[in-house]
């Protein structure tokens, strides 16, 4: 028995479908995220499963009961939701509030027990908000009340958890500290999530339910979920997904792609290593000149980024020299290039041949660029590479500053050379 | 909830005590307390008019303040009243049909029936699909009001002589009130009792819908409930002693700032307060003007209040 069943539910608003034959389940204990650009139905599958929303038709099983058999009051006590922050017009203190979620539990001649208050008082030091009991609930932060709704929803002894964004309004740091939260009670309570941040969701989620255009896209883990070709497809942008540095989840960037047409039908070709060509790779990229790059070895940093720009890039294995195979590949790049630029990274024995090669072209124009002012070529070769590095500039390789005046430059010897 | 509530409501009841007792003793004929053993007059003006007048002022006051706690809750506006959703104009046209064809005969069930026809029409044209959107509830109230209001000048245009006892019926008192006013006025309580039942869920539905369904309300059938006891209690009220106002509006506003929004104890501190403020508002109309309408005295306090409302929420 799994504590949510969904069968092939569809949901319209008047003429509107919303959402058309979902299918998913929740394994108990686990975090099941929601995730989906706007408008593809996350909050309204939620609604569904509480009856805020009718369903057209299809089956929705809560704890191996049909939601439709279950009493309003029967469903509070099985199913609590965390809603977006929300605005609490009347001045009740924190303990009323979460007072409220032992509803389903009073009758009406009724009124609460000890064991009520026990509940609650668990409730409100579980969501960590004890301290704030007698307090009014206008006179608490955003990530306060959020923790309140927590302990109220906590207050329901509920198997299930429904969130909706429950921490899209807060900063980052009560946002973690909720998903924490929530995180310490998977395992005995069954929690379903709407997420509008992909990163929170593939750290926090066991399991992701990707929603595209009303319909499952996607179900699964995190990694299986948020390829780039999925997130290519359903938010229409391209996004870098790397393994989190720390967490080894998967991590979602944006490409910041600024398109322009000044590069157009320009070859450049980047010498670089360390991190110290990525900005300007993707930036040339961006540009709309046509990039190649290497010699890099393949654990570089800045290979990994003219990976992920589908940049030509000759390459060669880690801890390894430039061999005689990678040098032709490289001189048939700078061959093409109508300039190549250097970046201001660390020379070594390793990859000095990458600017010796340069010497053999006296006709290219050849680009010093730093990002700024402190940034300078570290020669680690005891020489051997400042040298190089002055012959080129006595032949008129020039020092360029700033990816502003990279541009400017490149475009003036285009237009120079026309 | 707070601590000290249920000493206000204790000190409310013990003040609407002190306050109809002393209500009783004022009047325009003053009645020294010895003679009402050795005059039959005296013990008759006691007991046939100022007594069942000063319970029936206590009693609509208690009723407009109730509906009105509640009205205010399930709209989830500090705004709303009793009569908010066409309760006050449907039984003026129910009393003022009374009293321009039948010369005012049966004017106390028309226009309870007014008040409740009213109201279920605002609520039929408000409902879509089972449920009653309180926005829509609220706009529908307004145009039936209107709607009502212009019947109600058509009649008073036509009514000649009995102008008069209809404007006076409109702005609200409680002259002739008889004891058979007071059982009329009696299942106030009734209904105010129905309504405290549901002090929770109010406390819960005056978050928000949604939110009060995930607690385990039942929102629609609370509100098709609550909406039909408050136009129970009103109507009552209308039919006794025409459209008084402000008192449904501002008695729950202060109650709240006294004893705090937990509904369990607004009510019975709402109730006891509306009952003060009209067995006084009636006591001093009648001693120190000529029974002049105590709806002209409520609205007079009333209206700047609500004013000073308004301007303290727009800060907000």
């Amino acid at each position: 028995m799994k504590p949510i069943e969904i069968t092939d539910i569809d949901v319209s608003y008047g003429a509107k479908k919303i959402l058309e034959a979902i299918t998913f389940h929740a394994d108990a204990g686990e975090i099941l995220g929601i995730v989906g650009p706007n408008g593809s139905g996350k909050t309204t599958l939620l609604k569904a499963m509480t009856r805020i929303v009718a369903r057209d038709n299809g089956e929705i099983r809560l704890d191996d009961r049909d939601l439709d058999s279950l009493g309003h009051r029967e469903l509070a006590r099985r199913v609590a939701v965390v809603p977006q922050d929300i605005s609490i017009g009347f001045d009740y203190s924190v303990r009323d509030v979460v007072m409220m979620g032992r509803h389903p539990y009073i009758g009406r001649f009724a009124s609460e027990t000890a064991r009520d208050v026990e509940i609650c008082d668990h409730a409100m030091h579980l969501a960590n908000v004890a301290a704030l009991a007698g307090a009014s609930v206008h006179d608490i932060s955003g990530g306060e009340r959020q923790r309140v709704l927590i302990a109220r929803a906590l207050a329901q002894e509920p198997t299930i958890l429904l969130l909706d964004e429950a921490t899209s309004n807060l900063d980052v740091s009560h946002q973690v500290e909720i998903l924490n939260i929530i995180r310490d009670l998977a395992g005995e309570i069954t929690v379903v999530s709407v997420f509008h941040d992909l990163n929170l969701a593939a750290y926090y989620c066991d399991r992701l339910l990707l929603l595209k255009d009303r319909k499952v896209y996607a179900a699964g883990a995190p990694g299986a979920v948020l390829t780039r070709e999925n997130i290519r497809e359903i938010f229409g942008m391209e996004m870098l997904v790397k393994p989190h540095p720390l967490t080894g989840k998967p991590y979602v960037l944006p490409v910041y792609m600024h398109q322009s047409s000044a590069g157009a039908n320009r070859r450049v070709h980047v010498v670089c290593g360390g991190g110290t060509g990525s900005d300007i790779l993707h930036l040339l990229h961006a540009a709309g000149f046509t990039v190649t790059c290497g010699v890099l070895n393949v654990l570089d940093t800045d290979y990994g980024t003219a990976m992920h720009l589908g940049l030509p890039c000759v390459a060669e294995p880690p801890f390894h020299g430039i061999t005689p195979e990678s040098l032709s590949g490289l001189r048939k790049c700078l061959e093409s290039a109508d300039a190549v630029i250097v970046t201001a990274m660390p020379i070594g024995k390793g990859n000095l041949d990458n600017l010796r090669v340069l010497l053999d072209y006296p006709a290219k124009p050849v680009l010093f660029y730093a990002r700024d002012h402190s940034t300078r070529m570290e020669d680690c070769t005891g020489g051997e590479a400042g040298a190089v590095l002055a012959n080129l500039e006595a032949r008129g390789a020039l020092r360029v500053e700033g990816a502003e005046e990279l541009l400017a430059r490149l475009s003036r010897d285009g237009s120079d050379r026309d | 909830m707070r601590r000290t509530a249920p000493i206000i409501i204790a000190t409310l009841i013990c003040v609407l005590l002190i306050s109809m007792a002393a209500a009783v003793a004022l009047g325009p004929s003053g009645i020294a307390f010895g003679s009402l053993l050795t005059s039959d007059n005296a013990w008759m003006i006691l007991w046939e008019i100022r007594l069942p007048r000063v319970i029936a002022a206590a009693l609509v006051g208690c009723g407009l303040a109730v509906a009105g706690t509640a009205m205010q809750a399930l709209f989830r506006n500090p705004m709303a009243d009793p009569y908010i959703i066409g309760t006050s104009s449907g039984g003026a046209l129910g009393a003022t049909l009374a009293i321009v064809f039948f010369a005012g005969t049966g004017r106390t069930v028309l226009a309870f029936a007014g008040a409740m026809i009213a109201t279920f029409t605002v609520y039929f044209i408000a409902r879509r699909g089972g449920k009653i959107p309180v926005e829509t509830l609220l706009l529908s109230g307004v145009a039936l009001a209107t709607l009502l209001s212009a019947l109600l000048s058509f009649l008073m245009y036509t009514a000649g002589k009995s102008l008069h006892q209809i404007m006076f019926w409109l702005m609200g008192g409680f002259w002739n009130i008889s004891w058979n006013d007071v059982v009329v006025a009696l299942p106030i309580l009734i209904g105010g009792a129905g309504i405290y039942l549901f002090a929770r869920d109010l406390n819960i539905l005056a978050l928000n819908e949604e939110d009060a369904t995930h607690l385990g309300v039942n929102v629609e059938r609370a509100k098709q409930i609550l909406l039909a006891l408050s136009a129970f209690v009103t109507g009552i009220a209308v039919a006794v002693a025409g459209s008084i106002g402000f008192i449904g509006l501002i008695t729950p506003h202060v109650m709240r700032l006294i004893v705090g929004p937990d509904h369990r104890f607004l009510f019975p501190a709402a109730a006891l307060a509306g009952a003060i403020l009209l067995v006084w508002a009636d006591a001093l109309t009648r001693t120190f003007t000529s029974d002049m309408p105590v709806g002209i005295l409520t609205a007079c306090f009333g209206a700047p209040f609500f004013i000073y409302l308004l301007r303290s929420r727009m800060k907000a």
